[in-house]
């Protein structure tokens, strides 16, 4: 008697802990997915295309002092060699 | 000569029984385990070292005062302990007989105002607690150290690949099956009368299918300390076999062509997101299972610290520093457990065959409802995925991705498989806040 007693009480908190734990797991993902769109639509990240934005000028920019100073110094080197 | 004697009877040797003998052994067997295999070392190295410890004969490592009182003391002051706990000594039967009668009574379940009062009389006379019976209730009895090291894993945990795909939280959800079936099995057993645990040690048990060592420890502590040495012992060993427990089952429930599936690529995730994340599970805590608070607040709030990104410092001490130091003394308080009069046990046989059937049960449910998700959902799923909601963060996911690769040499599931992996972290600490709830 006490033995079903004992796994009765069992399938009720493996029923009961089971269901809990999928509702939980569930109102999170509702409430993760609520969370997320919201913060895309009023926040839209700024961070990633700053960054990007940030990174790509100063290669062309650096490239071009790049270009400018060896230019020069060819210049130099073929006026002075030509002399 | 009687010097001699004297020395002989003080002696490891004169003094050890099978038990601690045999305890010795599985001591150093888990520490070749830890070095040699390397079976989750950071834990088993000082649990190993601490079950030893724990056995030497005489030196009474992981006892208490009036334990080892009743062990050691002259007649005296055994009368004294037997008046405080009110036990009636029989004045015939001897000094031997005394020290059982006390030492029983002290691991019975008197009130504990009673053996407060015995370790006093103990403590008056001049014997001390040993010193990994303080370790075990600064951080084990009080909680602490579980929940340290649970704030430690927030710190280290990326929520990235979760938010950006929500659902896999229901892989984490129905990983946590092992955890119930096995409170079953366990209830079972002892209904059929094999074995002799109370629905509170069941639950205890059961919680090893959430393959998180801090979690099962700190139910374990909380339910059913009296198993906590076998409980420890199985889920961080489990833990540590799941690259061999895992796959077979993978692979008997899956196809060829489940396996190649190829899952999108994750979206990125702001900032903003995994800032608010742990602010919003937290407050679902608090709204729907207080009892969880403890596990899953402080596992918020190092995620907190790693993501809101002022605090670099703090976060950097919760992951490295403080955990470690954390670790040391929870593998040692976990290592007193292992006493040779209270480890060596037919349950403990029966904790570690339970445990292995929670693992086996909780991969095998991950892997099937992701198999159902990957039906239902328009985005295809990867089953393989499923069996990373037992927790075990990273092994799991990292077996996904290994079985994955096999299949197709292409298919990378390492991300998309974390997710599932922390919802399992996730889940079994709800899953403990309900027995803790129910039992506690």
């Amino acid at each position: 008697m006490s033995a079903n007693i004992l796994m009765g009480e069992g399938l009720a908190l493996m029923a009961l802990g089971m269901s809990f734990v999928f509702v939980f797991l569930t109102v999170l993902v509702i409430v993760t997915t609520l969370m997320s769109k919201t913060i895309g639509r009023f926040f839209p990240e700024p961070p990633a295309p700053v960054a990007t934005g940030n990174r790509r000028p100063p290669a062309p920019r650096q490239d071009d002092d790049v270009m400018v100073a060896i230019t020069a110094a060819v210049h130099r080197y073929r006026r002075r060699h030509r002399r | 000569m009687e010097k001699l004697l004297t020395l002989w009877y003080g002696s490891g040797l004169y003094n050890l029984t099978l038990g601690q003998g045999v305890m010795v052994l599985v001591g150093l067997g888990l520490l070749y385990l830890a070095i040699a295999k390397k079976f989750e070392p950071l834990l088993l190295v000082p649990i190993g070292f601490g079950g030893i410890l724990a056995n030497i004969p005489e030196a009474g490592l992981a006892l208490s005062a009036a334990e080892q009182a009743a062990h050691l003391a002259r007649p005296g002051v055994l009368e004294q302990m037997a008046a405080a706990l009110g036990v009636a000594l029989d004045p015939v039967a001897g000094i031997e007989a005394w020290r059982g009668t006390l030492s029983d009574a002290l691991h019975g379940d008197l009130s504990p105002t009673l053996v407060r009062a015995a370790n006093d009389v103990a403590m008056d006379v001049g014997y001390a607690n040993g010193v990994l019976y303080q370790f075990y209730n600064v951080a084990i009895a009080s909680g602490i150290a579980p929940l340290v090291i649970f704030m430690g894993v927030g710190a280290m945990t990326d929520f990235g690949p979760l938010l950006a795909n929500p659902r896999t939280l229901f892989l984490g959800a129905a990983a946590q099956f092992g955890i119930f079936a096995t409170l079953l099995g366990a209830v079972g057993m002892s209904a059929m009368g094999w074995m002799d645990f109370s629905l509170n040690q069941a639950a205890a048990i059961g919680i090893i299918g959430g393959a998180d060592g801090p979690t099962s420890i700190y139910v374990a502590s909380i339910l059913a300390p009296e198993l906590l040495g076998a409980i420890a012992v199985a889920s961080y060993s489990y833990m540590a076999l799941v690259p061999l427990i895992q796959p077979p089952i993978m692979k008997a429930l899956t196809t060829k062509r489940e396996r190649e599936i190829a899952m999108t690529q994750l979206r990125p995730v702001s900032k903003l997101e995994k800032i608010v994340f742990p602010l919003s599970l937290l407050i679902l805590v608090v709204l729907f299972l207080p009892d969880a608070a403890p596990l899953l607040g402080m596992f918020c709030f190092g995620n907190l610290m790693r993501e809101c990104g002022v605090v670099e410092r703090l976060s950097d001490t919760a992951q490295n520093a403080l955990i470690n130091i954390v670790t040391i003394f929870l593998g040692l308080s976990v290592g007193s457990k292992l006493m040779a009069d209270r480890f060596l046990a037919f349950e403990t046989l029966g904790i570690l065959a339970l445990g292995m059937v929670a693992f086996a049960i909780g991969t095998a449910c991950g892997v099937l409802m992701a198999k159902l998700m990957n039906t239902v959902s328009r985005m295809p799923i990867n089953p393989l995925i499923g069996s990373a909601g037992v927790s075990a963060v990273p092994m799991a996911a990292r077996v996904s991705n290994k079985i994955g690769l096999e299949s197709n040499p292409h298919n990378f599931l390492l991300m998309h498989a974390m997710g599932p992996n922390v919802a399992g972290v996730i889940g079994s600490a709800v899953a403990a806040g309900v027995m803790i709830k129910f039992l506690g």
